[in-house]
């Protein structure tokens, strides 16, 4: 509770957790919103924007109304890049957490493995890994998280090392407890919270890099995301430009919405940290 | 430097520099004059093998067909709808077991040598049979080429093999290249399937890879007061968008294949000083097809096919994704082969009412969540046509109750899946009607082809009635008994419905309007554009 009033009280991290909470409602609400499929053939194509009252956004090339596929493009962006996220965050910090703690040669090769995929730009090996395996919502996640785990690995990692030289994990020690207890109830809740800082970066990444893989055609084609609708109207941009302009605006207001929010919850975590 | 030291001599120094400096542009743009000049065209696509007697398609005609020249060319008003080109006449002998070609005399290679029917034999047997993709179906039977003398070229065949089928596969089949370059050698690996050696009105001097290809003038071409051109330029444009800026900035006076896309067309042909020209691609339509895999039990039943042909709007299709640039079609054969096109085939009006009821009858009941069945779909990725359409019919389908999943990959990815590992259930596909159904469509529906070639029947389809036909048309000389056959295979493709044919489609070509005699034959972009101009 103290956290989400800390978050209220800067403006930044309000303005974000508005436009977050407004989005997770829109992606909830998508079936009751726009009912149906919102790539069904709905109008006549090319309706420009605000000149029919049940199509306020128009439609696209095809017939299919702009404003449905923004609404359930909300869903599809939000949802893989939560579920990236996750994933990433929960694969990386158990390699972090196991390589921090058991230190020596488990610690040295783990390392290299994210020297590695950090080497590797993360996009390139989305598109590699989508294009060898073929699109489908479960591999777009996979494929944005392998290129976002390393560094929540590294950032677990470094808290772990530092924890675990402090006095309450050596008394911890001396009464005999058991590493893995040790490991769980002393270091992981210390070593998280700027872990989940991290977070929100990681969503909004993975948010951008599932609309660049649709973009280029390699998203899941049987769901509309503002990707693929920015990459159809690209091919009409100098007639119907304000086909990739919404999706665009949409793409843009969340991810500032997702860096305001990650701002604030730094701040306030700091914040805490600091009245310790 | 000061005022005393200005002397005489500088100042004229300075006076010519600047002459010289407003002289420049003026030189420049007197090239652009009728006879002469350099065209700027754009290109998609950079070919590994530029070699039109190997790689017999549109990518490599585009570049390849000014410098190496195939025996006749298509025409709208010559006798066969050809114009002779290497060969100047062509006669079949009454058995079909015989075709003598007349060569032209007094034509030169571009390094300097004499063209010759040794050459024409060379390539026939060497090439076009063995290696070219197409050659290997319209001379799967060449046995021997006599050359009696320089001028003169028999091709002798083991089977007969209609005069019809050669005359309406010359074009595309016999780019004659040079004997005393690839004889002896690896033909596939020979460096000149790049540095390209022809007879050609232009000769390929330069190559830049991802920038442009330089053709320059061949003034030893046999045709005299040929080319117009000083120059061609083929400047590498990937990205679609781009070619038609590009044209409005002036800096490419040439767009063909439908480099800019149908969607920008209302607008950029209203730019003053630009055509839009759909004529030029006659003899090379492409047709949009739904490809079937017979091995599902729901599409195995003729009423299932029938139910999709009648769910699908062609209307639609024709005016909504093609703009209007596009027809409906009836069946395997398009209007544009007048030769063998036959209207009286049946048809499917767009009925949605009726579909359903062809798939209650097939047995195929809604279910709960109004779905009879689900497939999986695989638009093509080569054309942005194919990929709206592949989205166009998941709606058609998902009206009468199938739930059409779609599948996108990249064209190694499609192919593989479609051609080689049949992982597909309904797939679209833009094969081409070469002028003659023997050449590139029969095969889309004759059963018995192994897997792994693309464009050809791999939907696990086999009628004994169809393949009889096609295997009786491919041996019959007379020509009006082939045509007629031709016309029971439309009927029965058209009844059976072992693919649906939805639409076809040529390009557009757009060009500034100071480019002249632009598209004046059916296969014009992928000709020799000899007679192409530019005015100043």
């Amino acid at each position: 509770m103290k956290v989400i009033q800390h978050l209220i009280r800067t403006p930044e991290s309000a303005i974000g957790l508005g436009i977050l909470v407004l989005l997770a409602l829109v992606a909830l609400l998508a079936p009751v919103l726009s009912p149906g499929d919102p790539l069904r053939i709905a109008a006549r194509p090319l309706l420009a924007p605000f000149t029919d009252p049940s199509f306020p956004l128009g439609t696209d090339r095809l017939g299919r109304d702009v404003l449905a596929g923004i609404i359930h493009g909300a869903r599809t962006s939000l949802a893989v890049g939560i579920a990236a996220a996750f994933a990433a965050i929960a694969f990386g910090f158990c390699i972090g957490l196991t390589a921090g703690f058991a230190g020596g040669l488990v610690d040295e090769a783990l390392m290299r493995v994210v020297d590695a995929f950090q080497i590797v730009p993360s996009f390139l090996l989305a598109l590699a890994f989508v294009s060898v395996i073929g699109a489908s919502a479960p591999v777009v996640v996979i494929a944005i998280s392998l290129g976002a785990w390393a560094d929540p690995a590294r950032l677990t990692r470094a808290q772990v090392l530092s924890i675990r030289e402090r006095d309450y994990v050596a008394s911890a020690r001396v009464i005999g407890m058991h590493p893995v207890e040790i490991a769980l109830k002393e270091i992981l809740p210390n070593a998280l919270p700027p872990v989940l800082a991290l977070s929100a970066i990681i969503v909004a990444a993975a948010i951008l890099t599932e609309a660049a893989l649709s973009f280029l055609g390699l998203g899941d084609p049987n769901v509309v995301t503002w990707g693929s609708m920015i990459a159809e109207g690209r091919n009409i941009l100098r007639s119907s430009p304000s086909l990739s302009i919404f999706p665009g605006i949409a793409l843009i207001v969340t991810v500032v919405g997702v860096y305001l929010f990650s701002e604030g919850l730094t701040k306030t975590l700091a914040g805490r940290r600091a009245e310790e | 430097m000061t005022i005393a030291h200005l002397s005489r001599r500088t100042l004229l120094q300075a006076g010519s520099a600047l002459l010289a400096s407003t002289a420049l542009p003026v030189l420049a743009r007197a090239q652009n004059t009728p006879s002469g000049g350099r065209l700027i065209v754009a290109a998609d696509s950079e070919p590994k093998n530029l070699n039109p007697a190997i790689v017999a398609s549109n990518g490599v005609f585009f570049i390849a067909s000014k410098v190496v020249e195939p025996l006749a060319e298509a025409s709208f008003d010559g006798k066969d709808g050809l114009s002779p080109r290497l060969a100047t006449s062509w006669e079949g002998s009454a058995d079909g077991k015989s075709v003598t070609f007349k060569l032209r005399e007094g034509v030169k290679w571009h390094d300097g040598k004499p063209f010759t029917s040794a050459d024409v034999a060379f390539s026939a047997l060497s090439i076009w049979k063995p290696l070219q993709n197409l050659g290997r179906v319209v001379f799967a039977n060449l046995e021997a080429v006599d050359t009696p003398d320089a001028a003169t070229a028999i091709f002798k065949f083991s089977k007969p093999t209609p005069l019809q089928l050669i005359r309406n596969a010359l074009p595309v089949v016999s780019s004659v290249v040079p004997k005393h370059v690839y004889e002896g050698t690896d033909i596939a690996g020979n460096p000149a399937n790049v540095k390209l050696v022809g007879t050609g009105p232009f000769k390929l001097t330069e190559y830049k890879p991802g920038e442009y290809y330089r053709l320059t003038k061949n003034a030893d071409y046999w045709n005299k007061g040929e080319p117009k051109l000083d120059e061609v330029i083929f400047r590498v444009l990937p990205d679609r968008a781009g070619a038609g800026a590009a044209l409005e900035a002036e800096e490419i006076q040439l767009a063909a294949f439908s480099a800019v896309p149908l969607t920008d067309l209302a607008r950029i042909s209203k730019v003053p000083g630009i055509k839009v020209i759909s004529k030029g691609y006659e003899a090379l339509t492409y047709q949009l097809v739904v490809e079937i895999n017979h091995r599902r039990k729901e599409l195995a039943d003729l009423k299932v096919r029938q139910a999709i042909a009648h769910a699908i709007d062609r209307k639609f299709v024709v005016d909504t994704i093609f703009l209007g640039y596009a027809s409906a079609s009836t069946g395997p054969v398009p209007k544009n082969a007048p030769e063998f096109y036959d209207a009286g085939v049946p048809t499917y009006a767009f009925d949605v009412a009726k579909a359903n009821a062809l798939l209650d009858e097939a047995g195929y009941k809604k279910g709960a969540n109004g779905t009879r069945f689900s497939l999986k779909l695989r638009p093509a990725p080569y054309f942005n046509e194919t990929k709206q359409f592949g989205d166009y019919l998941r709606q058609a389908l998902a009206a009468v109750g199938i739930d059409a999943q779609l599948v996108n990959a990249d064209s190694a990815a499609h192919q593989k899946a479609v051609y080689t590992d049949h992982d597909f259930d309904l797939a679209v596909g833009p094969p081409v009607f070469r002028g003659d159904p023997a050449i590139s469509t029969t095969i889309l529906v004759q059963s018995g082809i192994p897997a792994g070639v693309p464009f050809s029947n791999q939907g696990g389809y086999a009628s004994k009635e169809l393949d009889d036909i096609i295997a009786r048309a491919a041996v019959t000389v007379d020509t009006a008994a082939r045509t007629d056959l031709y016309k029971q295979f439309q009927k029965l493709v058209a009844t059976d419905l072992p693919l649906i044919n939805v639409a076809e489609w040529g390009f557009i070509t757009v060009a500034r309007d100071s480019v002249l005699n632009v598209s004046n034959n059916p296969r014009w972009a992928v000709s020799n554009w000899a007679d192409t101009a530019l005015k100043s």
